[in-house]
């Protein structure tokens, strides 16, 4: 039987229409639910919340204002492109006019759906956008006119040839050793190939003029993020949850509207710097996150137990694909030529990366160095080392790490989680006797 | 100054009263059972009596353990690794690594040398590595658990099975049973396995040699001889380690409460 976008499932059982239509509905009353109250709740726990996180809270609705937009968009002949991973080339789809947003899932309820695809073994981010896609029910998967698997772990790998049962997939391969001159080779032949791909699909020409718009658009947005995560760096004027909300939306908002509020709640937080007002004291122990990617909205339940809880903790800094590291490093340009901006683009997606799919000859020592530098510069007491079931490539990276991190007398506690909401309190012990500790540290 | 500890488990909740000079007063515990409300306010009557004291004579109320938000709203919460490290530090004192196996969850403790913790590793999800393991392996062997411990101890060997998960644990006594393997020596395969479990958490931690265990598992010979065996240290058991949450929260609350 041939889907909706004529083709056959090779992968994907046969589903009932009337359990799926159900199960989307009372799925979709229950996340706009969470959406709801996991808002609500950063508003009444942080006290003097900045006031352009409204922006925020809006765009947060998964199911609301950006995905009708993008309806919209679609409406007008605009193509969507989705991606899984931050190694799509977000200025090649935008410079063939098309629309990029991310579909990685952060839904519970779908991953118990994917467990009749895979294994319950298998990493809870792939099953429950296995889920998701099974019943229809993320916006940006559904609207995506094609979508950009990035080869990275084993568990993306596989998702893509799911989900290819049901959209077109443009591959993109990663080498597996980062720092070789052949890599960077096939990575840009990889990114050239995308190039292609794009135009067949979008029917646009990609031109050094379209793509310099679109590199100039990526870059103020990096200014912009820049900006918020420097304001992280001395006393507390924003909750870590705050400003890794608005990281994400970059996922899947409009990204000039995007840079656009970013720099208008940077405007607002550089206010409060002056007037000194902080959003906890300034004794509060100052964590930082890193490990497996953590997806709005279910998995807010980690930055929520650590900034809502007793003993508070304040997220001062991420190691995250899912929030600091999506825009770190803007793509560097010395001269505006098509040669020069691919290799260029080849470069940011590739070099800048943390992801441990990657080794290099001295190990993945770019991703240490990253936290130990963020560790110094946002003067981070303590660090939360997070990984789901079935994240091998994170768990993995864990030992070397804690080394690294043991050398300089920061704590790093390893906390293992799954797509559940029945383990909170288990996770809430752990992370109050984490801040406990940093507090008896602090102390002395 | 009097101060009560409370420690609302998984199985069991305990209490312990304090004076002035953080002598124990009094101790009692009971099953937290379906009423763990209850067990609660009897517990709290139970050692109020002993010591011969009234609720109106405490100063000060500590808790621990997984269900907190049990407690009487006066409490003050402390982490159960804190308050381990905390017993363990007052009782002994040189020690840095502490291990506490309760009924559902084993964890391991480092401090520094001045007793304050600086890392912990909790056994993740899974309670093939606690002592709810041993009261199922004993249901599978068919003897009183409290038998099992000195069963074990007699075996010059031991069986071999998987200490991932109390469920596949317990199948696998079952297929020794079948094979007609010594029960002692199943016992013993039983602590091992378990040994192991901890033992390789405390091995993340890195070892030090002054070792202390905590947690009911602690009363257990088996178990503690098959844990030694494992880490080749000798291990401290303080006298009453079931107390040990309870204990350690109520000496920090006291703490804190004379410097106020």
């Amino acid at each position: 039987m041939k889907n909706n976008n004529n083709i056959e499932p090779k992968i994907m059982p046969e589903t009932n229409p009337k359990e799926i239509n159900e199960l989307k509905n009372t799925f979709r009353v229950a996340s706009e639910n969470i959406i709801a109250q996991t808002i609500e709740r950063m508003k009444k726990t942080t006290p003097n919340r900045p006031k352009e996180m409204e922006y925020f809270d809006e765009i947060a609705n998964l199911f609301g204002k950006r995905t009708k937009e993008l309806d919209q968009a679609k409406a007008e002949g605009k193509k969507i492109v989705g991606y899984t991973c931050l190694f799509a080339p977000l200025e090649l789809i935008l410079a063939a006019g098309a629309i990029p947003v991310r579909i990685n899932s952060g839904w519970y309820d779908t991953s118990k759906l994917g467990d009749r695809v895979v294994p319950v073994e298998v990493c809870p981010i792939i099953r429950s956008t296995i889920g998701a896609k099974m019943i229809e029910f993320s916006p940006f998967i559904e609207q995506s006119d094609a979508i950009i698997a990035v080869l990275t772990c084993d568990g993306m790998t596989k998702l893509s040839e799911i989900l290819g049962d049901y959209k077109q997939i443009l591959a993109m391969s990663t080498p597996r050793v980062k720092d070789s001159p052949q890599s960077l080779k096939f990575w840009t032949a990889e990114i050239k190939q995308i190039k292609d791909n794009l135009e067949k699909l979008t029917g646009n020409k990609i031109t050094s003029k379209t793509l310099k718009a679109a590199i100039l658009k990526t870059q103020r947005a990096t200014r912009a993020f820049r900006r918020l995560q420097n304001l992280r760096k001395d006393n507390s004027v924003i909750f870590g949850r705050d400003a890794m909300l608005v990281n994400q939306a970059y996922m899947w908002d409009d990204i000039d509207r995007w840079t656009e509020k970013t720099d208008a709640l940077c405007d607002e937080l550089e206010r409060r710097v002056q007037s000194k007002k902080w959003v906890c004291p300034s004794d509060t122990p100052r964590v930082m996150l890193t490990g497996t990617p953590i997806f709005w909205p279910d998995n807010w339940k980690l930055p929520s137990l650590i900034e809502e809880g007793t003993p508070q903790g304040v997220l001062v800094a991420d190691e995250l694909c899912s929030s600091e590291r999506l825009l770190y490093d803007p793509v560097g340009i010395d001269e505006w030529t098509m040669d020069d901006m691919f290799n260029a683009i080849g470069e940011r997606y590739l070099m800048a990366s943390t992801c441990p799919c990657f080794t290099s000859k001295d190990g993945n020592e770019d991703r240490i160095n990253w936290v130990l530098n963020k560790v110094k510069e946002n003067h981070v007491q303590g660090v939360i080392y997070c990984v789901v079931r079935g994240c091998m490539l994170y768990a993995m990276e864990h030992t070397k790490l804690k080394r690294a991190l043991d050398k300089v007398k920061i704590p790093v506690y390893y906390l293992d989680t799954d797509y559940t909401r029945e383990d909170a309190g288990q996770l809430k012990t752990r992370i109050e006797a984490f801040l406990e500790m940093l507090n008896a540290q602090i102390d002395l | 100054m009097i101060t009560v500890g409370l420690d609302i488990g998984t199985q069991s909740v305990k209490a312990i009263v304090l004076n002035d000079d953080d002598k124990i007063l009094a101790r009692a515990q009971t099953f937290s059972g379906f009423d763990p409300a209850k067990a609660i306010q009897d517990v709290i009557e139970q050692t109020l009596k002993t010591a011969g004291i009234t609720q109106a004579d405490i100063n000060a109320f500590a808790v621990t353990g997984s269900s907190v938000e049990l407690a009487p709203s006066n409490a003050t919460t402390v982490s159960m690794m804190s308050a381990d490290a905390k017993t363990a530090t007052t009782l002994f004192s040189k020690v840095q690594t502490i291990i506490d196996v309760g009924a559902e969850e084993a964890r391991a403790v480092k401090c520094d040398e001045r007793g304050i913790m600086t890392d912990f590793v909790v056994n993740e999800r899974c309670a093939a590595g606690a002592g709810t393991f041993i009261e199922a392996m004993a249901r599978a062997l068919e003897i009183k658990m409290e038998d099992m411990g000195t069963l074990s101890i007699k075996a010059e060997r031991a069986s071999s099975i998987n200490a991932s998960c109390v469920i596949f644990g317990e199948s696998d006594v079952v297929s020794l049973i079948h094979k007609q393997e010594p029960k002692h020596e199943i016992a013993r395969a039983v602590y091992d396995a378990m040994a192991d479990r901890v033992s390789s958490m405390v091995h993340r931690l890195g070892i030090n040699p002054e070792i202390v265990l905590l947690g009911g598992v602690a009363k257990d010979i088996g178990f503690v001889t098959s844990l030694k065996r494992k880490l080749g240290v000798d291990i401290l058991i303080p006298e009453f380690p079931e107390y040990a949450g309870a204990l350690g929260a109520a000496l920090i609350v006291a703490a804190k409460e004379r410097v106020r």
